[in-house]
């Protein structure tokens, strides 16, 4: 009932800001869902189809999406759609040689139409009137009423005159009011100008070519912009589809595929680094935590669990203080007692470090905690029975913990894995991908990684506005979207292989 | 084009963007920003008569709409009040973060959800009006009593796309405790900074943060180097890039020398730079006047001169704020109008002026300006270049910021790094 309420007034929203397509599948999406909860033949879909609608409007439509972004040059210089430079040429006007400009005055009926008093540069004055046109005013004429200080009439008919201070409200109805004037057509500018004037560009639906009118020349639309025969091409261009171009590029374009290599072994090595070394020291305190024979064993526990309760950002944020090798505290530590101050940030080695060790801060917790979790369901005879047979402590956690640990905890490392291969945030916080590659002419750094990479491409962060390019980076998050695919298939071989070791033991 | 399509083109954008969007780790990324503002959504509806409306924010037919970070809503929804008690038009003003205005108008703009005026940098015209989203605008008589500087920068094609407000310019910032008088020039400044150092006093005598390219262009030019020549009509041209002419290649081994004899330090971020200024461990920094709040507040003895003379005189970027009108609003004549009839007086730029003091682009009330730090900072304006607008300025600051990182970080020579980086640059300018 609720889900319905809900839906239908997010229709009737939609109806009314001229969505109606959105809004008739919206409409659909309900009506399945209710006839599956109502009809009794749709019983079995009754608890899939929520999922299902959720699954393909989360997971099915971005992926379709950003295919077909993939398949244009969305980005800049193409951010309109064909239709809307279309209106925006067509909305271009030039004067022709001669053509008069007016000042106008406007009169306003009741009913919310409008006439114009118009006066030329000379000082004869016209009534500007949709149905009529323009017409030379007579002193005589009967419609006019008694004259205000300007020396118009305040009334013509049933219109009135609009002092300056008025006109503002009507100003957006205005702006669409046109007159058929010999020499073209009369449009209002400003508040004091209403020239006449001629349609710059008209398009050409049949042969697809946009024709400018003061100058002749005819445009082809090439690639989402509109081109000349010589080559001149006219702004703002438009979103058009060019193929699987944006993926050729990403293989052929030096630009891009220069570091790719680099940047993605320092990828996978990350991603892989990140899990061992926090899954590690998460297991090892883990290990520790969970003895009982530990004092203040709860304090301990409460203790390393703290960097997950603080945001991530701020722990990234805090570590790039830190680690500044002159105003750092941690550096200022390490040279107090090694008398070593390592410069994190400015060589490449170290810069992988020190993210490796953020990371390892940001990520242990999670894994203290899920570890501790399949820690206390292994169940402890096995732990007897392995004491009995002579197993030494090393032996019982790497014949027992670990394989069980693993079959529970598998997926998830997996899981952080495919997490840390697109860890943005991260990389972006601590050293924003520096310190740069010397001697390339890519944005790429020595921590880049390849989403870092790819937005730095795509989206060229930094000052003064970023050249974005959607279609671009949608290929590019193709790409990503196919690597983290194969490495859930992995996972899915990984933990089944897994489910045998626990059905052998 | 369907709406369904036109709604997914928005969905695929905003989703790109939300994925991939960076938080404000670099405050002062974008020179002319206001300082970074979370992004908050308060419709004020200045409508007599306020109607239901499920967006508040879209540009509609008879209500201005319009889009200011949140350094600037309180001004600007008095102001909208003064308008619609005079000319009884309702005006709404949306609260977005700086740079989200210009991200959000791409997006929003034609799918015609966006607002009828915005007040944003005027170095984003480049990459607005290249992809049509605003309308020139001709201030007639008006203009001259507009900064020269301001409608030059604000001029993208030879036409004017914005009212600008306020300009803005980096100057030499010092404490008057350890500097009693500034100095005049670059020799004199390195001779103080080491002095400052070497007798204890502070940290670092001068401090410039680490890749800033922004905060370099004044010793750019002041050793003679330029980003891009004049054509002969006076605007940039973009195929003339002297990041690595004999000047450009001069500056940064001057960074490179400082940096060798402890002068500048790496690793050295904006916030650094204030934070140490602040803190009275630094005694000189070159900046702009988005520093002014924290100074009064930190109670240091700041004075602000101009930029030290080096081979030549320094020409610092000069990055003007302005109004311009979306072309995808629905009140495009009530909006021009707004600007020239309303926005372009004495009242109302001094109102501006009043709300938040900055260097105002109306000559009128700077004349009347006495506040010395803003004038302090507005001359600095008078003796800059304004900063390019051209598309490809993104490329610039990218490759130029490597450059300069490099050389901070001393993984490679000075000529070297600004050699390739301005290879990098032709290449993606000749694209």
């Amino acid at each position: 009932m609720l889900l319905d309420a809900a839906g239908i007034w997010f229709a009737y929203g939609l109806f009314a800001h001229d969505g109606a397509l959105v809004a008739t599948i919206l409409l659909i999406v309900i009506a399945v869902i209710n006839a599956a909860f109502l009809l009794d033949v749709l019983n079995p879909l009754r608890w899939i189809v929520p999922g299902l609608a959720l699954m393909v409007l989360f997971v099915l439509y971005p992926v379709v999406n950003t295919l077909g972004v993939a398949l244009t040059n969305y980005g800049n210089g193409h951010l309109l759609t064909k239709e809307q430079a279309i209106t925006q040429f067509e909305g271009q006007y030039y004067s022709p040689p001669g053509a008069p400009t007016y000042a106008w005055r406007a009169y306003r009926a009741p009913d919310d139409t409008f006439l114009l008093w118009l006066t030329d540069t000379q000082g004869r004055s016209y009534i500007g009137d949709p149905k009529t046109g323009i017409t030379p005013t007579a002193g005589d004429d009967p419609r006019f009423g008694p004259k205000d200080d300007d020396g118009l009439p305040k009334t013509i008919g049933k219109y009135s005159k609009l002092s300056r201070l008025e006109i503002f409200p009507y100003l957006s109805t205005l702006q669409s009011f046109t007159l058929q004037a010999p020499e073209g057509i009369l449009r209002i500018v400003s508040l004091d100008a209403a020239p006449v004037a001629l349609h710059k560009y008209t398009y050409d639906r049949a042969r697809d070519v946009l024709v400018d009118h003061q100058s002749g020349a005819e445009y082809q639309s090439i690639d989402g912009v509109f081109t000349a025969r010589d080559g001149s091409e006219l702004s703002p261009g438009f979103s058009a589809s060019i193929g699987l171009r944006n993926f050729v590029r990403a293989f052929t374009d030096p630009d891009v595929r220069g570091p790719f290599f680099s940047v993605f072994l320092w990828t996978v090595a990350f991603g892989f680094l990140s899990v061992l070394l926090t899954f590690s020291l998460g297991l090892g305190l883990a290990l520790v935590v969970n003895d009982h024979r530990l004092p203040f064993v709860g304090a301990f526990r409460a203790l390393s669990i703290v960097p997950y309760a603080v945001p991530g950002f701020i722990s990234a944020l805090v570590w790039v203080g830190l680690l500044n090798p002159f105003y750092g505290q941690f550096n200022a530590l390490l040279s107090t007692l090694t008398g070593v101050s390592p410069q994190w940030f400015s060589d490449p080695t170290l810069a992988k470090i020190a993210i490796l060790l953020v990371n390892l801060w940001l990520g242990y917790p999670y894994m203290l905690l899920i570890s501790l979790g399949a820690l206390q369901s292994i169940p402890g005879e096995l732990f007897e029975a392995a004491s009995m047979d002579g197993a030494t402590g090393l032996q019982r956690f790497r014949f027992i913990t670990l394989p069980l640990i693993l079959v529970a905890l598998g997926p998830l490392l997996i899981g952080s894995f495919a997490f840390n291969f697109n860890n943005f945030a991260l990389i972006d916080l601590v050293t924003g991908g520096g310190p740069p590659i010397p001697g390339t002419s890519q944005p790429a750094g020595a921590t880049d990684i390849l989403i870092s990479y790819t937005v730095r491409l795509a989206f060229t962060g930094g000052q003064g506005g970023r050249g974005v390019d959607y279609g671009f980076a949608a290929a590019i998050s193709v790409f990503i979207f196919l690597i983290i695919a194969a490495i859930t298939m992995v996972n899915f071989r990984f933990s089944r292989q897994l489910e045998q070791v626990s059905e052998n033991l | 084009m369907t709406s369904l399509k036109k709604f997914m083109m928005t969905a695929a954008a905003a989703l790109i963007v939300s994925a991939c969007s960076t938080p404000a780790a670099v405050p002062p990324a974008t020179p002319t920003a206001a300082p970074p503002t979370a992004t908050a959504t308060t419709a004020v509806a200045a409508s007599p008569t306020p109607t239901p409306t499920i967006k508040p924010v879209v540009s509609k037919e008879g209500t201005l709409t319009i889009w200011v970070d949140g350094s600037r809503t309180k001004m600007v929804t008095d102001l909208g009040k003064k308008f619609t008690d005079k000319y009884k038009v309702a005006v709404q003003v949306q609260e977005l973060g700086f740079g989200d205005i210009r991200d959000q108008l791409k997006i929003a703009g034609p799918a015609k959800e966006g607002p009828d005026i915005i007040i944003g940098a005027h170095d984003w015209l480049g990459e607005l009006v290249s992809n049509g989203l605003l309308l020139n605008l001709d201030l007639g008589g008006k203009a001259s009593s507009v900064d020269p500087v301001a409608i030059k920068a604000f001029t993208y094609d030879g036409k004017l796309y914005g009212l600008p407000y306020l300009v803005e310019a980096i100057s030499l910032i010092y404490n008057k405790d350890f500097v009693p008088t500034p100095p005049k020039t670059w020799d004199e400044l390195k001779a103080m900074a080491k002095q400052l150092q070497d007798d204890k006093k502070v940290e670092q005598g001068y401090v410039m943060q680490q890749g800033d390219p922004y905060h370099t262009e004044p010793l750019l030019t002041g050793f003679g180097g330029y980003i891009f020549g004049r054509d002969a009509a006076g605007n940039y041209n973009a195929k003339d890039l002297g990041l690595d002419s004999p000047g450009g290649i001069a500056a940064y081994t001057e960074i490179d020398n400082m940096i060798k004899s402890g002068l500048l330090r790496k690793d050295t971020t904006y916030d650094l730079m204030l934070g140490l200024f602040k803190e009275k461990k630094s005694a000189m920094f070159i900046s702009g006047p988005w520093t002014l709040n924290d100074l009064r507040t930190a109670k240091v003895n700041y004075g602000i001169a101009p930029i030290p003379t080096m081979k030549s005189t320094a020409k610092p970027f000069v990055g003007a704020q302005g109004w311009m009108v979306s072309a995808f609003g629905k009140n495009q004549l009530l909006a021009k109008t707004f600007l020239t009839e309303f926005v372009a007086t004495d009242e109302a730029m001094q109102s501006l002026y009043d709300a938040v003091p900055a260097a105002s682009a109306w000559l009128p009330v700077r004349n009347k300006t006495t506040d010395k730090d803003i004038l302090a900072f507005a001359a600095s304006a008078a003796g800059g270049d304004p900063m390019p607008a051209i598309p490809q300025m993104s490329s610039v600051w990218e490759a130029w910021g490597k450059a300069i990182t490099l050389i901070f970080q001393q993984q490679e020579k000075p000529d070297k790094a600004v050699k390739d980086a301005a290879t990098t640059i032709r290449a993606k300018i000749g694209q």
